[in-house]
């Protein structure tokens, strides 16, 4: 192996060195180390992230099982931020809940970063499963972290009773999908690979027409991915486990899987695609079904709900819904807007999830209620969750409202205008339900519920903070991220087949 | 490059921001800030217009920032002739309502911070020339609407009668915050219209700019015209109260405080009216000749249902509300004429219905101030205790029926001369009808008020405007006559981008008229 061989490998393996040193140093940082280990990681991250702008690590690696482009350090770039704003922002939480169990923590946060950053460049079926599995597994494990917190799924429970632990139930039910997926995802796999006779991502759909059990491998496999990412009508796990699983980690969980996911997605449903002869294949029409499913589904069903996590969990359905329909298209300008869209989400989302966390009740609630007369009790909290619900919805000079935007112009120009009709009519749904919260948090007055200010410590403000930075500046100039995206899409589709 | 405009568009969102830093406890240095950002626009706005070269016309002291170059679009700020009075207008109603504001106690920072960003968006929407940022900034303008009328409208209202009473409780109807979601929402749907046809142009015209005068140099096919306009006109439509969808407008209007109905109804209504022209009917020349009589229709229905529905309400913010859905009426009655004449009446009209109807919706917010009801069977010789609103009032109305010598007499005039010379004499008669009828409403509602028997007991105490609630009365009411006596002020403006956007659509249909 020469160096430029290795090079494209720069950043996972020094995000397993960054690992190896977390799990070092717990051992020999004395009981009363605070959040220092918390602070170390918040480095590595930074550190790497440094190291994503300034070392160039595109290439290709070993005939093309790993190909570093653009795409691929965008998104790795994309999983360093998540990761680095849920480091931030559970700073304190894990300080607090689990002292002694800080270094396990953030050791396996890493090491599923480590799989973030191999999936989007694997061209390899097998490195494919085995990064996506790297980046599964540990987040499993971080779903239970929190063994006896949260509110019970069922209202009849009392919290606190000891009868079941919300996060251990939604930490199995994170898991029991995540298995079976993965199960369906490799049967369909073995399939497509048994006819093609190679496990390139190029090379998966052989040559001339496709084999009917190619055909089926393949709607295997797109349901399986269906689950990974929570799009409609695999998307039942995600209210549950967002109401379960401790908030800040829901934050990291709600972006940089999904996000990942979707580039595994654009793996193996647009360059194996492109590569057999640029035709989408059947699953042009299957993707398009799921993206309207998940986008009217998503944003209808969280209407009703009075849980923001389950709010969130429903509307996050709804985003990838939105992502899909750019995906869809398979043009680079539609996976730019992809990509873009993915960047939009990952600050606002995580800004949301880290106010609501600062806001929760003391019982571990996140109903509506617990929000009354916020931007009275925390003005900067209050401002700070608007701005991320109007992004969220798409509203202008917030991110979001480009990433709608560019997402909707890259369907338009597909062909699909009903689909965008359909969408805008949906975004403004999405906005009925995202005022809702800003509702309870503006307009009710807080001399009803009397619930003092929350007191945030200094890495969960750190990270809200950023995410405000994040959705405000790149909103008012999108030129910095777009043009990112727009290499970011045009890299993925040239490097095709070596 | 001239930075007038800019700064007359975003003097009030850097004020917003500025008071971002002041402590909530410092009430007057609140109010001085927002004041200091209005009247920086309002200054501007007028040098615009003195600075407008009227013999030159077309667009003026341009502005360019590049923002997305990869996709064409761009910061592009220029004024014409139509920009420049509709931003004088903004400038005018903004300076009043801040002033009418100062009374806000309860989260007055807020209030002023929603209030100046809502403002900078109007402003911006009547000078962008990319229609991108057009729809941006019309966003700005329609969206802190829903926080504005949440938190500080009122729900007090004459309690529901008939036979859906007990629906109506149920959903709240009449609410504040049933009226600030159904008009964000309405509004909304209306946007996603409006962004359908603008990716529609876009596309179609090469994906290479937003610019609207690119757009413009376009020729679209013709199922695009007979498609988009409609996308247009009633998703602009819906904010200049287009029937049927201005059902927003009368709860919207009567919840919302004082300063938020006399923008709302006073300059937002005008920004639906203008894309309407301005985008939808410059942009789309063919549509516009294919729909023009339905459009005028529905106008006609506007203005004569506008004004039965107002005579029909006790509450007296409804009938004002009700009254602008009528006088809006007139302005796309004007609009579907494609007449000259009718088309400088209708943006006359936009002036005139703000400076009016702005003019109302302060001096009901005193009134309310004062007496705490807004039922007009309850009130009765106020006239005698507040003879300056009174008199006030009294202009406002006389202006809304279309006295001569109003500004809104001009254009109703206008109006209805250019509907009669171009073949539409049903048009222009059923518009007198719905003036006349607009007469018995704004003089009942007068008379009870003011001239009446009373007041009653519980209002004697009632005192008059003074100290800076004078201000906006006489600085709008100074508008409506003086624009009334002498309309060329500003009827010179209007003329030139009158006959350029025209000669743009007739020149598509062949001469035409």
């Amino acid at each position: 192996m020469t160096q430029a061989d290795f090079m494209p490998l720069l950043l996972p393996l020094l995000a397993v060195a960054a690992t190896v040193l977390v799990i070092v140093m717990d051992l020999f940082l004395p009981e009363r180390r605070g959040a220092s280990l918390g602070w170390l990681t918040a480095a590595l991250l930074g550190g790497l992230l440094v190291v994503s702008f300034y070392v160039p690590t595109t290439g290709v690696v070993g005939d093309g099982v790993f190909v570093g482009t653009a795409w691929s350090v965008f998104f790795a770039r994309l999983s360093l931020v998540a990761a680095l704003l849920a480091v931030l922002g559970a700073l304190e939480h894990v300080e607090r809940r689990f002292p002694r169990r800080q270094g396990e923590y953030y050791a396996l946060l890493l090491s599923s970063v480590v799989g973030m950053l191999i999936l989007p460049g694997a061209r390899d079926v097998l490195l494919l499963v085995v990064a996506f599995e790297l980046m599964g597994i540990p987040l499993y494990v971080l779903a239970a972290y929190a063994k006896s917190e949260g509110m019970p799924l069922l209202a009849s429970e009392e919290p606190g009773s000891g009868k079941k632990s919300p996060a251990a139930e939604a930490a199995i039910k994170l898991y029991l999908v995540g298995a079976t997926s993965t199960a369906i995802t490799l049967f369909g796999l073995a399939l497509v690979v048994g006819v093609a006779g190679t496990t390139e991502i190029t090379g998966l759909l052989g040559d001339g027409p496709l084999a009917p059990l190619t055909r089926v491998g393949m709607m295997l496999v797109l349901g399986g991915m269906s689950f990974k990412i929570g799009l409609v009508p695999f998307h039942m796990w995600v209210p549950d486990t967002y109401q379960g699983a401790p908030t800040p980690f829901v934050a990291f969980l709600s972006v940089a899987p999904k996000a990942t996911g979707i580039a595994a997605f654009v793996s193996l449903f647009v360059i194996a695609p492109a590569a057999h002869g640029g035709a989408h294949g059947p699953w042009i029409a299957m993707l398009l079904v799921l993206a309207t499913a998940s986008m009217v589904i998503g944003n209808l069903a969280a209407v009703p709900q009075s849980d923001v996590r389950r709010l969130l969990g429903f509307s996050g359905v709804a985003q990838m819904g939105y992502v899909l329909l750019a995906i869809a298209t398979g043009t680079s300008e539609g996976l730019s807007m992809a990509a873009f869209f993915l960047a939009a989400y990952v600050v606002t989302n995580m800004g949301v999830f880290f106010v609501i966390h600062a806001c929760a009740a003391e019982d571990g609630r996140h109903d509506l209620a617990s929000l009354a007369g916020l931007s009275q009790r925390a003005p900067f909290l209050g401002f700070a969750l608007l701005v991320f619900l109007l992004s969220l919805a798409g509203i202008p000079f917030a991110v979001g409202f480009w990433a709608k935007l560019y997402v909707f112009l890259a369907a338009f120009r597909a062909g699909y205008v009903w689909l965008v009709a359909l969408g805008a009519v949906l975004a403004v749904i999405g906005l009925f339900y995202y005022m809702q919260v800003a509702r309870a948090a503006f307009m009710k007055d807080d001399a009803s519920t009397g619930a003092p200010a929350p007191t945030i410590g200094v890495g969960l403000r750190a990270a809200v903070l950023l995410c405000l930075v994040g959705v405000l500046g790149l909103g008012l100039w999108p030129a910095l991220l777009f043009d990112q995206t727009a290499d970011a899409g045009t890299s993925i589709l040239e490097t095709r087949a070596p | 490059m001239s930075l007038l405009l800019p700064v007359v568009v975003f003097a009030p969102a850097i004020a917003a921001f500025l008071l971002l830093a002041i402590p909530d406890s410092q009430k007057a240095a609140t109010r001085a800030v927002s004041l200091l950002g209005a009247t920086i626009s309002l200054l501007g706005s007028i040098k615009v217009a003195l600075d407008y070269d009227r013999s030159a016309g077309g667009l003026q002291m341009g502005y360019d920032l590049p923002l997305l170059p990869t996709l064409g679009i761009h910061l592009n700020l220029a004024v014409d002739g139509w920009g420049a009075s509709l931003l004088l207008l903004t400038g005018i109603i903004i300076f009043a309502a801040v002033l009418a504001s100062f009374t806000v106690a309860r989260r007055d920072k807020e209030f002023f911070i929603y209030l100046l960003v809502l403002v900078s968006g109007v402003f911006g929407v009547f000078v962008a020339q990319d229609l991108l940022i057009f729809f941006l900034l019309y966003e700005i303008a329609v969206l802190p609407m829903y926080l504005l009328i949440g938190i500080w409208g009122s729900s007090n209202k004459v309690a529901e009668d008939g036979p859906f009473r007990y629906v109506w409780s149920l959903l709240d109807v009449g609410g504040r915050e049933y009226a600030a979601m159904k008009l964000t929402l309405m509004l909304l749907m209306g946007s996603a219209a409006i962004l359908v046809g603008i990716f529609w142009l876009y596309l179609e015209a090469g994906a290479t700019s937003f610019d609207l005068a690119e757009l413009a140099r376009h020729e679209y096919a013709e199922p695009t015209q007979l498609i988009v306009f409609p996308l247009f006109w009633l998703g602009f439509g819906t904010l200049a109260g287009v029937f049927p969808f201005h059902t927003w407008s009368p709860d919207g209007h009567a919840s919302a405080p004082t300063a938020v109905s006399m923008l709302h109804a006073g300059v937002l209504m005008k920004l639906g009216a203008f894309g309407v022209m301005r985008v939808g009917m410059v942009l789309l020349p063919e549509g516009t000749h294919a729909w023009a009589p339905i459009v005028g229709a529905v106008a006609v229905i506007n203005v004569v249902y506008g004004a039965f529905s107002a005579m029909s309400q006790k509450d007296l913010k409804y009938i004002v509300a009700y009254s602008s859905v009528s006088h809006m009426g007139v302005v796309m009655l004007g609009a579907a004429t494609l007449d000259s004449t009718a088309w400088n009446g209708a943006v006359f009209q936009m002036f005139a219905h703000g400076v009016m109807t702005g003019l109302l919706f302060a001096l009901v917010g005193l009134i309310y101030e004062r007496s705490h009801t807004r039922i007009i069977a309850t009130m009765g010789g106020f006239g005698s205790v507040m003879p300056v609103v009174a008199l006030f009032f009294t202009l406002a109305c006389l202006s809304s029926l279309g006295l001569p010598g109003t500004a809104g007499f001009v254009a109703e005039m206008m109006v209805f001369l250019g509907a009669w010379r171009v073949g539409h004499p049903i048009w222009a008669i059923a518009g007198i009808v719905g003036a006349f009828v607009t007469a018995v409403y704004v003089l009942r509602a007068s008379r009870t008020i003011f001239w009446g028997p009373g007041p009653s007991e519980k209002f004697e105490h009632l005192h008059d405007a003074h100290g800076s609630e004078l201000v906006a009365p006489i600085v709008l009411g100074a508008a409506i006559v003086v624009f009334g006596v002498w309309p060329r002020l500003i009827l010179d403006l209007i003329d030139p981008s009158t006959s350029a956007n025209l000669a743009v659509i007739t020149r598509v249909i062949g001469g035409g008229q």
